[in-house]
């Protein structure tokens, strides 16, 4: 054809532009643009826990990027978690004794590795070992009273059975954690009604580590944040003897059911209008259970 | 009907219609209808509006199918082609539209050019010499540049009948050529009609209502009314032929076979009067 | 055809099943209009590049609305710093390919609606049927082709001026460090899940629903001027609700 025609040109521009965004949408925004050009090589370190840590998320020192987290492996039998790390091949000079601390980028942002120097002379070598870890901090543990508790403790080392009796369990089902000092150390294995005793029987399934727990300690029901999901506090007390599988939590303290409290509020607030012998009808649910 | 009216098997016929009968939306068209186009002669179909001229003209061309009858272009049984036959044949047909029917998007030049570049291959310049001759044939070769917006009513005929020969059909049809053309643009597409007739023996076959404008060109004249050829023969004497259909449809007579009042029901019955009964 | 059209919705049942018949058509007559490609690079040039200034100007600004509002929001949890990457996965998840379509059926689907349109008002589907020329293989499909290899192009570019938009708020006006939004934004997003899945599958899609629909309004539409201009007005509303319905549709699909 002599004659191009003249629109031809311009389809051919869109055309290009068009694929310019697209390549520049695929290597330059997503996390393509993570992945490590050069050469690099590869260290491990173990963490007792990772958090949220993904392949390809970042190696950082002084916040800036070296390297990305090749894989993550638990190895059977062991209870930390095997990291691999490839690190750019000109960061080679990193003294073995540095520390490996996993570290969340802002309030929402992902996690990823951070390296801090030591003061060895001797430098990590390809398939070498961070001795030194910290594990991730749990993002959910400072969220937990906000977006509602963690799911249940594993129960790698066996756990051991106690009771506590309640008179009301608020929303409190199954599975819902158990913490102490606001950190889970097992789940709630059954709540039952007594039909006799007519008050809430809770089973309590705490793991063996923590076998060190005074039995005059104090059972709580409480909710974490205003909306979250209830978990059992256990509020440790002073005598000498640890709880035992089996035992009974004797000072229980039952939920707070948020309806109570906006009922309570609101029949002290109009219940002076109201004359004494008036017939019980509609606000008397909350206030009759008092 | 008379024994004229019958066509008669003409080897020479290109175009033979035997029986045809279509009906459109409830309303008969053709009703058997027998006609014959002589190969190299100008034909004339004529008739009042709505007797289905242009219908006859999509049969001929494969766009339209009767219910019955048999349409043979060169040989060949149109209704009974397939479409790539179909497509094979209308390349050796020339149609112009009523309103030409130029592609907008294209000026002059590549409308003409069109037919080649879709069914050829040919070096760009021989469409460019191809194209240039058949433009300069219907006098607009200095018009290739222009968009088909920027012609006049006649121009654009003209270039949609440069567009419709630029195959060196066998067969044109004419779907009324003459409609809305001041007498200067007429009397050129008129021109152009017998020219290419007469020099490039093509056969040409055109609808219109125009018995003046006809009787300058035409060899022959088919006059159709209600489905049928109601008369038929050279167009200086089909005028006197003497039956009601041509003294009413030459002699522009309101009323004839051809009723002035569309069919209708009682006229004082419908305006509420027990007249009748 | 015949079936009885006198309620809405077996009217629009029957539109929808001409138009799959229709469908069926077009890709039938594909191979055929392979020896039409420059006619498809025209219309790529009619209805994508002519497209490409109301696109990139959208995409600006939804990029820089997104930027701006999400700033806003995340600054109540202090994660001003995850702007990045809540631009970026909107815009290609839905807003991109989805405002990139309604776009486009506004400016090219119309467009070849009442281009088609008239193209049966002026006889010229007519006249390329006696020019033994295929008017579905010529008219028909390239237009609907160039719509399914323009739309992507176009929703790339409306992306990538989104993200642009949602940089010049973010980090030029309102101050987020351009590092942590770039980092931010390159740890989440996906290749396979927010761009392809996202961008790509999902507006070469929308491309063919809304140049199947501009086509088919057009070819089957009465050859007035009162039809073109209905067939123009059915365009955009078949259009945005088949858009929208094939949005939720891929949605669950894809992801």
């Amino acid at each position: 054809m002599s004659q191009r025609p003249s629109y031809a040109v311009g389809t051919g521009l869109f055309i290009v532009l068009g694929f310019a965004a697209l390549g520049y949408l695929a290597t330059q925004t997503t996390s393509v643009a993570n992945t490590s050009r050069g050469p690099s090589y590869t260290v491990e370190a173990h963490f007792a826990n990772i958090g949220q840590l993904k392949e390809r998320a970042p190696v950082k020192v002084a916040g800036v990027r070296i390297g990305q987290v090749q894989s993550i492996v638990l190895d059977p039998g062991k209870e930390t978690a095997d990291v691999k790390l490839a690190i750019d091949q000109r960061y080679d000079k990193i003294p073995a004794d540095s520390v490996a601390t996993i570290f969340t980028s802002g309030l929402l942002g992902d996690q990823y590795v951070g390296i801090q120097y030591g003061s060895s002379s001797k430098a990590l070598a390809n398939g070498g070992t961070l001795a030194l870890t910290r594990p991730a901090q749990q993002l959910e543990e400072m969220l937990g009273k906000f977006f509602g508790a963690g799911g249940a403790a594993d129960n790698l080392g066996g756990s051991y059975t106690v009771k506590a009796r309640f008179t009301n369990v608020g929303a409190l089902s199954a599975g819902a954690p158990v913490k102490m000092a606001g950190v889970a150390i097992g789940s709630v294995k059954s709540v039952q009604a007594d039909p006799v005793k007519l008050d809430a029987l809770v089973e309590l399934s705490i793991d063996k580590k923590y076998g060190q727990i005074p039995d005059d300690s104090a059972a709580a029901v409480f909710t974490s944040g205003l909306i979250g999901t209830q978990y059992v506090a256990i509020q440790p007390g002073g005598s000498p003897d640890a709880l035992k599988d089996g035992d009974e939590l004797v000072l229980t303290q039952s939920a707070l059911q948020l309806e109570d409290l906006i009922g309570k509020f609101l029949v002290n607030g109009s219940g002076d209008k109201k004359p004494d012998g008036a017939p019980a009808s509609s606000s008397s649910s909350p206030a009759g259970k008092r | 009907m008379t024994d004229s009216v019958r066509a008669k098997p003409d080897d020479s016929a290109i175009v033979r219609v035997r029986g045809l009968t279509t009906v459109l939306n409830g309303k008969t068209i053709f009703d058997a209808l027998d006609l014959d186009i002589p190969r190299g002669k100008v034909t004339a179909i004529m008739g009042p509006s709505g007797t289905g001229k242009t219908t006859l003209l999509k049969h001929i061309t494969g766009q339209m199918r009767g219910q019955s009858g048999e349409v043979w272009v060169d040989g060949r049984n149109v209704p009974a082609l397939r479409r790539e036959q179909l497509f094979e044949l209308r390349e050796r047909i020339g149609y112009l539209f009523q309103n030409s029917a130029l592609l907008t998007d294209f000026d002059v030049f590549e409308n003409v050019a069109f037919p080649l570049r879709q069914h050829t291959a040919l070096p760009e310049v021989l469409i460019r010499n191809i194209v240039l001759t058949k433009l300069q044939a219907v006098g607009l070769r200095g018009a290739a540049r222009l968009l088909p917006s920027e012609l006049s009513g006649g121009m654009a005929r003209r270039v949609a009948l440069a567009r419709a020969i630029v195959f060196d059909p066998m067969l044109i049809l004419y779907d009324e050529p003459f409609v809305g053309l001041d007498p200067i643009a007429l009397n050129q597409v008129l021109k152009l009609i017998r020219t290419l007739n007469e020099t490039l023996g093509i056969t040409s076959v055109l609808v219109a209502h125009e018995l003046a404008a006809v009787q300058q060109v035409a060899d022959h004249v088919y006059l159709i009314a209600n489905g049928k050829v109601v008369a038929q023969g050279d167009p200086k004497t089909i005028a006197s032929d003497g039956s009601p259909w041509t003294r009413q449809f030459f002699g522009g007579e309101a009323d004839g076979p051809v009723p002035f009042q569309y069919p209708a029901g009682d006229y004082a019955a419908s305006l509420g009067f027990k007249g009748g009964a | 055809m015949n079936a009885p059209r006198d309620n809405i919705v077996t009217r629009s049942l029957a539109q929808i099943g001409d138009c799959g018949l229709f469908l069926l058509q077009i890709l039938a007559a594909v191979p055929r209009s392979m020896r039409h490609a420059r006619e498809t690079v025209r219309q790529l040039w009619f209805v994508g590049a002519m497209s490409l200034i109301i696109i990139m100007v959208c995409g600006l600004f939804v990029g820089m609305v997104l930027g701006l509002q999400l700033y806003d929001v995340l600054s109540i949890f202090g994660g001003t710093s995850a702007t990045g990457t809540v631009v970026a996965i909107a815009i290609y998840r839905e807003l991109g390919p989805v405002v990139t379509a309604l776009l486009f059926a506004g400016r090219a689907g119309t467009s070849v609606t009442a281009e088609i349109g008239l193209m049966r008002a002026t006889d010229q589907i007519a006249a390329m049927e006696m020019m033994a020329v295929d008017p579905i293989a010529y008219v028909a499909v390239p237009r609907f082709l160039a719509g399914i290899i323009a739309m992507p192009l176009l929703c790339c570019v409306f992306c990538a001026l989104g993200i642009f938009g949602g940089h010049l708020v973010g980090v030029s006006w309102l101050g987020i460090d351009n590092g942590t939004f770039w980092s931010n934004m390159t740890a989440t997003v996906d290749l396979v899940k927010d761009v392809l899945n996202g961008v790509l599958w999902k507006s070469m899609a929308f491309g063919g629903v809304v140049s199947l629909i501009a086509v088919f309004q057009g070819y089957t539409t009465p050859p007035t001027s009162e039809g073109v201009a209905y067939a123009t007005t059915r365009t955009v509303v078949a259009s945005s609700i088949a858009i929208l319905a094939l949005d939720f549709v891929l949605t669950a699909f894809l992801m």
